[in-house]
C-alpha cells in the first residue's frame, strides 16, 4: 500500500513544485498585479478549460488508452450552448446538463467501440473526433452566436475574493480524486491500466470499467466546452489541434504514465495550470505568437519525457506488480 | 488477417469503389463520365502519394499526424524558392524532399528512441512545422505562381489523362512491390505485428521505424511539391485535408491500425473510394459539417469492419471470454 501511494503521488509533487517555481517567476515578471484576486482569476480563467479537459482525460490515460475526441466534444458543447439561446441562472443549469449529456453520449460511443469491440483507442477516437467536429459544424456553421450572460459573466467573475473558476476547478478535482481513490470503479481504472489479465482474474469487470472511463472523459470534456463558452462568450465549431496536444501535455507533466496504471487527477490539473502559466509568461516576455506553436510542440515532447522518467523512477521503487494487485484484491473482495 | 483475406479485402475495396462510381450516375449523370473519372484519379493521386508514407507508418503500428503540415511546408518552400521560370529547381526539389525526410527522422527518433506515443509525437511535430511555416512566411506565403514545369506536370494531359496520373502508375507499382513483396517490406510487416519477436529474430526495429517515418516525411514533401503545381500558388492550409485523408485511405484500404497487416494496393483503392465519395458529396451540395461527419464515420466503420474481420466472425467477444477461461484453468492448475 505504501508503494502504491508513493507511485501515485510523487510525480504530482514534482509538478506542484514546478508550478510554485513558475508562479514565483511569473509574479516577478508581472509585478504586484499578478497576486491580486483579479490577477489570479484572470490566470485561472485562462487555464481552467485545459485543466478540466485534462482531468477527464486522465481517466482514459490511466486505463492505457487515449481519447482524441475530447477536442471535438469541447467544440460541440461550445457550439450547442451558443445556439440554443438559454437565459438566466436556470438556463445556465440547463446548459450544464445539456453539455454533460452530449459529452457522455460521445463517451458512450467511444466506450462501446473501445471496451466492448476491443478496437484501438487512437483510431476510434480520431474518427469520433471528426464526427463530433462535423456535428459541431452542422450545429453552428461559423464562429458566432451568443452564450447566456449567466454563464459568460457568472463563471468568470469572483465570489467575494474567490474566483469562481477556482471553486469549479477545486470542486471537480476533489470529486474526480474521490472517485479514483475511494470507489471500486476508480481503483479498477488503475488496476486495468496496470495489468488487464490479472484484473480480470481477480473478478473485476474490465470492459465496464474501461467503458466508464471513456464516458467520464466525454462528460468532463463536455464540461470543458461549457467553460470555453463562459470564457469566450461565443461559439466556435472548429476544434483546435493544439488544445488536444496541450491536454495530453498536461496529463503527461502531471505524472500520469501513457502506458496506464499510474497517475493522478491533481497532477493533470496542476500540469494544465503550469502550461497556462508558461504561456502567459512567454506572452508577457513578448515572444512572437508564431513561436508559441513551436514551444507547445517542444514542451509536449519534454513533458512526455519527464513523465516517463518519473514513471521509471517510481517503477524502480515498487518493483513488480504483485504487491499492488494484492492491494487491489484486499480492497475489492467482499 | 491472413494473406488471402487481405487480398479479398483489396478486391472488395476496388469493387465497392467501382460500384459507388456507377451508382453516383444516379445522383447526377455528369458524375458517371470520363471527366469525372479524371478528377477522381487526379485528386486521388495526391492522396495516394501521401497515403504511401502514412500506410508504411501505420504498418508499424504508428500514425503520422504531421503529414499535412509537411505537405504545406513542401508547397510553401517550393513556391518561395523557385519562381515561375523554374530557376533553382534542380537543387530546390531535392532539398525540399530532404527536409521532409528530416522531419520524418525527427518523428521516428521521438517514437522509436524516446518512446513517445506516435500520435502525440507527430501531432507535436505537425504543430512545430506549422508554426515554422508561419514564421518563415510571416503569415502570408509568397504569391508567386508555381514553377511552370511543376504546373505542367500536374495539369497537362497526355492520351486523355493528366501526366501526374500516368506517373503515379509506376509509383504505385514500385510502392506496392516495396511494401508487399520486398524483403524490407516483409521486415516491416514483422516489426508491425510483433516488435519483440522481430527484434529477437534480428531485425533492427529502431532503424526500421526511423526509416518509415522518414519515408512518410519524404512522401509528404513530394506530395506538397506536386500539389503546388495543381493549386497554382501556395497557401498555409494546402496540406491540411491530407492528414485525415491519408489515414482514411489507409484504413479503408484494409490495413490494420494496430500494424502488421496492410497492402498498398488496398490503400490505393481506399484513396479512390474516398475520391469518388468526395465527388458525390460535392454534387449533393453537402456542407463541411456533413463531410467531416461522414469522414469520421468512415474511419470508425472501417476500423470496426476490418477489426471484426481480423478477429473472425463474432471473435471479439469470444476472444475475451477465451482468455478468461485459459486464465482460470491456469490458476486452478497452480492451486
Amino acid at each position: 500500500m505504501q508503494t502504491f501511494k508513493k507511485a501515485g503521488t510523487s510525480p504530482a509533487v514534482i509538478c506542484v513544485s514546478l508550478y510554485i517555481v513558475a508562479f514565483v517567476v511569473y509574479s516577478a515578471v508581472q509585478g504586484n498585479s499578478a497576486i491580486t484576486p483579479f490577477g489570479l482569476s484572470v490566470l485561472l480563467n485562462d487555464s481552467v478549460t485545459l485543466a478540466v479537459a485534462a482531468a477527464g482525460l486522465t481517466f482514459v490515460v490511466l486505463t492505457g488508452g487515449f481519447d482524441l475526441s475530447i477536442a471535438g466534444t469541447v467544440a460541440l458543447g461550445n457550439s450547442i450552448l451558443a445556439v440554443v439561446g438559454l437565459s438566466g441562472p436556470v438556463g445556465a443549469i440547463e446548459g450544464l446538463v445539456m453539455v454533460l449529456l452530449v459529452g457522455s453520449m460521445v463517451g458512450i460511443v467511444n466506450g462501446i467501440l473501445v471496451a466492448y469491440f476491443r478496437l484501438q483507442s487512437v483510431a476510434v477516437t480520431l474518427g469520433t473526433m471528426l464526427m463530433t467536429a462535423g456535428i459541431a459544424l452542422l450545429v453552428l456553421n461559423a464562429p458566432g452566436g451568443q452564450v447566456p450572460d449567466a454563464i459568460a459573466n457568472g463563471l468568470t467573475g469572483l465570489i467575494g475574493p474567490v474566483p469562481v473558476a477556482a471553486i469549479i476547478i477545486f470542486g471537480l478535482t476533489a470529486i474526480l480524486w474521490f472517485i479514483l481513490t475511494y470507489t471500486k470503479f476508480g481503483i479498477s481504472v488503475f488496476a486495468i491500466g496496470q495489468d488487464r489479465i490479472a484484473t480480470r482474474a481477480s473478478g473485476l469487470n474490465v470492459e465496464r470499467t474501461e467503458f466508464g472511463a471513456y464516458v467520464m472523459a466525454g462528460a468532463v470534456a463536455g464540461l470543458a466546452g461549457y467553460m470555453v463558452s463562459a470564457e469566450t462568450g461565443t461559439g466556435n465549431p472548429d476544434y483546435d489541434p493544439s488544445f488536444l496536444l496541450l491536454a495530453f501535455a498536461a496529463v503527461a507533466i502531471g505524472g500520469t504514465s501513457f502506458r496506464g496504471g499510474r497517475g493522478t487527477v491533481i497532477g493533470s490539473v496542476v500540469g494544465a495550470g503550469l502550461l497556462g502559466l508558461i504561456q502567459k509568461m512567454l506572452f508577457a516576455l513578448g515572444v512572437a505568437s508564431f513561436f508559441t506553436g513551436m514551444f507547445e510542440g517542444a514542451l509536449m515532447i519534454v513533458a512526455v519525457l519527464i513523465g516517463s522518467v518519473s514513471a521509471l523512477l517510481s517503477a524502480r521503487e515498487s518493483r513488480g506488480h504483485r504487491g499492488k494487485l494484492w492491494f487491489y484484491r484486499g480492497r475489492l473482495s467482499p | 488477417m491472413s494473406n488471402s483475406s487481405l487480398t479479398r479485402a483489396v478486391v472488395g475495396v476496388f469493387a465497392v469503389t467501382a460500384a459507388l462510381f456507377l451508382l453516383s450516375g444516379g445522383i447526377q449523370s455528369a458524375l458517371l463520365s470520363a471527366p469525372s473519372l479524371r478528377t477522381v484519379l487526379l485528386l486521388g493521386a495526391f492522396v495516394i502519394i501521401a497515403a504511401f508514407g502514412q500506410g508504411i507508418v501505420v504498418l508499424l503500428g504508428g500514425l503520422d499526424l504531421s503529414i499535412g503540415s509537411v505537405i504545406t511546408l513542401g508547397g510553401v518552400l517550393l513556391g518561395a524558392l523557385v519562381p515561375e521560370s523554374n530557376q533553382n529547381i534542380s537543387w530546390a526539389i531535392p532539398a525540399i524532399l530532404f527536409i521532409g525526410a528530416g522531419i520524418g527522422v525527427f518523428n521516428g527518433f521521438g517514437v522509436a528512441v524516446l518512446r513517445i506515443p506516435a500520435f502525440i509525437m507527430t501531432l507535436a511535430t505537425g504543430i512545430i512545422v506549422q508554426s515554422m511555416i508561419l514564421e518563415f512566411t510571416q503569415g502570408a506565403p509568397a504569391a508567386n505562381n508555381a514553377p511552370s514545369w511543376i504546373a505542367a506536370f500536374s495539369n497537362s494531359y497526355w492520351l486523355g489523362l493528366p501526366i501526374l496520373v500516368w506517373c503515379i502508375l509506376p509509383f504505385i507499382a514500385g510502392a506496392a512491390v516495396f511494401q508487399d513483396l520486398s524483403s524490407l517490406g516483409r521486415a516491416l510487416h514483422g516489426v508491425g505485428s510483433n516488435a519483440k519477436a522481430a527484434r529477437t529474430a534480428g531485425l533492427r526495429s529502431t532503424w526500421l521505424t526511423v526509416m518509415c517515418y522518414a519515408i512518410s516525411g519524404f512522401c509528404g514533401a513530394l506530395c506538397g511539391c506536386v500539389l503546388l503545381g495543381f493549386v497554382g500558388s501556395p497557401t498555409l492550409s494546402m496540406g491540411d485535408p491530407y492528414t485525415i485523408g491519408s489515414i482514411a485511405a489507409v484504413v479503408v484500404g484494409g490495413s490494420s491500425i494496430l500494424g502488421g497487416t496492410g497492402s498498398f494496393l488496398g490503400t490505393v483503392g481506399g484513396a479512390l473510394f474516398l475520391g469518388v465519395l468526395s465527388n458525390d458529396m460535392t454534387a449533393l451540395g453537402m456542407s463541411a459539417g456533413w463531410r467531416t461527419l461522414i469522414q469520421g464515420a468512415i474511419i470508425v466503420s472501417a476500423v470496426l469492419f476490418f477489426g471484426a474481420l481480423q478477429h473472425g466472425s463474432g471473435g471479439m467477444f469470444r476472444l475475451s471470454s477465451m482468455r478468461l477461461k485459459t486464465l482460470a484453468a491456469g490458476l486452478r492448475a497452480r492451486d
